[in-house]
């Protein structure tokens, strides 16, 4: 049976929807090429690492397709001024404690709208006059499913808390609003394709947001020898206690306290401690110990070396100080 | 979006101890130890890897900035640079995974953010002659030197995985070198800034006389000549490098 000759649109439309699409994804590759430096959690600086190359491609493709349709190669276009506000307020986020904020735009709005849209527009696109056209959109749908799944991954392992998981249906809501005031990427209303029945979102073997999950918390416990582990122990209590009695006893000859940075925390109220770091320095350590209180918390990093007495504090330096509770 | 960002936006988890490069070095040499691992055991095998684990992801960090804070420089150039990033999250799954082969873990040695800082450079050529083709020059001759080490102590997964690298990293130089001329046509002043910064690049990471000629089992990083070569550095280009390094000086 031969394919339908009847078009829904002309090549003119086709191109502006291939530069509306570019012009999304074109952003969006680059906010996530630049949020990987801004975004500390490994599995998260993974997940973006691996799609920007996928965007790249994506982008590519549409603007090759461009000239095709007789139209400028390699240009963008923001389908209105809303949809350019709603990629302004996407990009937003760049703290360092945004990082759920910063997939949700991509992973859990942007993405399956985009997957939504261009399987609406694969449907459409006439199979015997658009052929280039629909290769490239099924090359992006395959990409955006892969990209959906593995963000969802990463946001499910990122949102245990439900302080966090309130942040991102907060930030769903407020970006999924501007999409609909933009009428979606294209401006022509938000396009509801779904996967069909029973077919699950497929991850890839190559970048499994599973595995970038287990090397971001693979380390479950410290090297500490039994030696060291009772003098950390001890000088993590008198941090607490604020101690500097029994914090002084700790210190190599020739550290006097109130020379370090343990003055910028000096006073603060803490009530427990954990490790959060331990390196090696050749035969030194270098413990970083995270205290938190009620409405402090607060990470020292100290330099332990072995001295003929048992292990002694030769430096100590605050981090990081914030007024949050942790 | 903040273009460029300020290099101590580099953001990390809490298990990751940051530390200037000179004073690491410092501490070592107080120590007794060499400033820099040495590949003369397992356990220096594993810290040289794990300097490369946080270098590869501070290329990455990198290529990433690259691709946010140059909108407007040639598509192709952010094609490049988008493919640089997905090649350096790749690897650092594999030095990550290297680590734990070798009983290691993220955050067993402190983090030196030297590479970053150099990938912090307010022009695009600039950047890619530092980071391209000195950061990435010298992971040519570090990754080299790593194949050769593991072939001898007979650890084939660390050979493969990091013979892989290495090819990736030559291409990188490639892409360095042919971003740096189209970058800086017609723009001589603009070529030899850049050029600049990357022989400032090339000095810094001599270390004060680790990277030398010589045998891989002799000297602690050697130049790699062969694999420059195929790179595209010029013989003029390594006949420097390793006349610069003759000149460094030690810590």
């Amino acid at each position: 049976m031969p394919q339908p000759l009847e078009g829904t649109f002309s090549a003119d439309h086709s191109a502006r929807l291939l530069r509306n699409y570019r012009y999304v994804v074109e952003r969006t590759m680059r906010a996530l090429g630049g949020w990987i430096a801004l975004t500390p959690e490994l599995s998260a600086k993974l997940l973006m690492g691996r799609h920007v190359w996928d965007l790249a491609q994506h982008c590519d493709s549409f603007g090759r397709r461009l000239p095709e349709l007789r139209a400028h190669a390699h240009v963008s276009e923001a389908a209105n001024p809303a949809v350019a506000a709603f990629m302004d307020c996407l990009e937003e986020p760049e703290g360092p404690d945004q990082t759920v904020e910063r997939l949700v735009g991509v992973y859990s709005v942007l993405n399956p709208h985009l997957l939504a849209t261009y399987r609406d527009h694969l449907s459409r696109a006439n199979p015997v006059y658009e052929p280039p056209t629909r290769r490239i959109l099924v090359r992006c749908i395959d990409d955006e499913e892969r990209h959906i799944a593995a963000g969802d991954t990463i946001l499910r392992h990122l949102t245990g808390a439900p302080s966090a998981e309130e942040r991102a249906v907060s930030r769903q809501r407020r970006l999924e609003e501007l999409l609909v005031a933009a009428g979606g990427v294209t401006g022509e209303g938000l396009a509801s394709h779904q996967a069909p029945e029973g077919e699950p979102l497929r991850a890839d073997p190559s970048d499994d947001a599973r595995e970038f999950i287990r090397l971001e918390t693979a380390t479950t416990a410290w090297p500490i020898h039994a030696s060291l582990g009772d003098a950390l122990r001890s000088f993590a209590e008198a941090l607490v206690a604020g101690d500097e009695e029994a914090l002084g006893r700790w210190l190599a000859s020739g550290l006097v306290l109130g020379a370090t940075p343990w003055t910028l925390i000096r006073g603060a109220r803490y009530s427990g401690h954990r490790i959060v770091a331990f390196a090696k320095l050749g035969d030194q350590r270098l413990v970083k110990t995270r205290l938190d209180g009620p409405s402090n918390s607060a990470v020292v990093l100290v330099r332990w070396a072995s001295a003929p007495g048992g292990w002694r504090v030769a430096a100590l330096d605050v981090v990081a100080r914030d007024a949050r509770p942790a | 979006m903040d273009r460029p960002i300020a290099y101590d936006k580099l953001a990390r988890e809490d298990r990751f101890v940051r530390m200037r490069a000179r004073e690491v070095a410092e501490l070592k040499v107080a120590q007794g130890l060499p400033p820099f691992p040495d590949l003369s055991s397992r356990e220096s095998i594993k810290e040289r890897v794990h300097g490369i684990m946080v270098g590869e992801l501070q290329a990455m960090e990198g290529a990433g900035r690259t691709v946010c804070d140059f909108p407007d420089a040639p598509w192709e150039f952010t094609m490049d640079m988008a493919r640089q990033v997905w090649d350096e999250s790749r690897h650092v799954e594999i030095y990550l995974r290297l680590l734990e082969h070798l009983d290691g873990y993220a955050g067993e040695f402190p983090e030196t953010t030297i590479l970053w800082r150099c990938a912090c450079a307010e022009d695009a050529a600039a950047r890619v002659a530092g980071v391209n083709r000195g950061l990435e020059g010298l992971a040519c001759d570090v990754f080299n030197q790593l194949v050769h080490i593991a072939r001898r102590i007979g650890d084939p997964v660390l050979e493969r995985a990091v013979d892989f690298v290495l090819a990736d990293e030559i291409t990188h130089v490639r892409m360095g070198s042919k971003w740096l001329t189209k970058l800086t046509e017609g723009d001589a002043e603009r070529r030899r800034r850049a050029i600049e910064f990357q022989e400032s690049i090339d000095e810094r990471f001599n270390l004060g006389g680790v990277r030398r000629e010589g045998d891989h089992d002799a000297v602690s990083i050697s130049i790699a000549t062969d694999v420059r070569r195929m790179a595209g550095f010029t013989e003029e280009e390594i006949d420097r490098l390793i006349k610069t390094t003759q000149r460094s000086q030690v810590y």
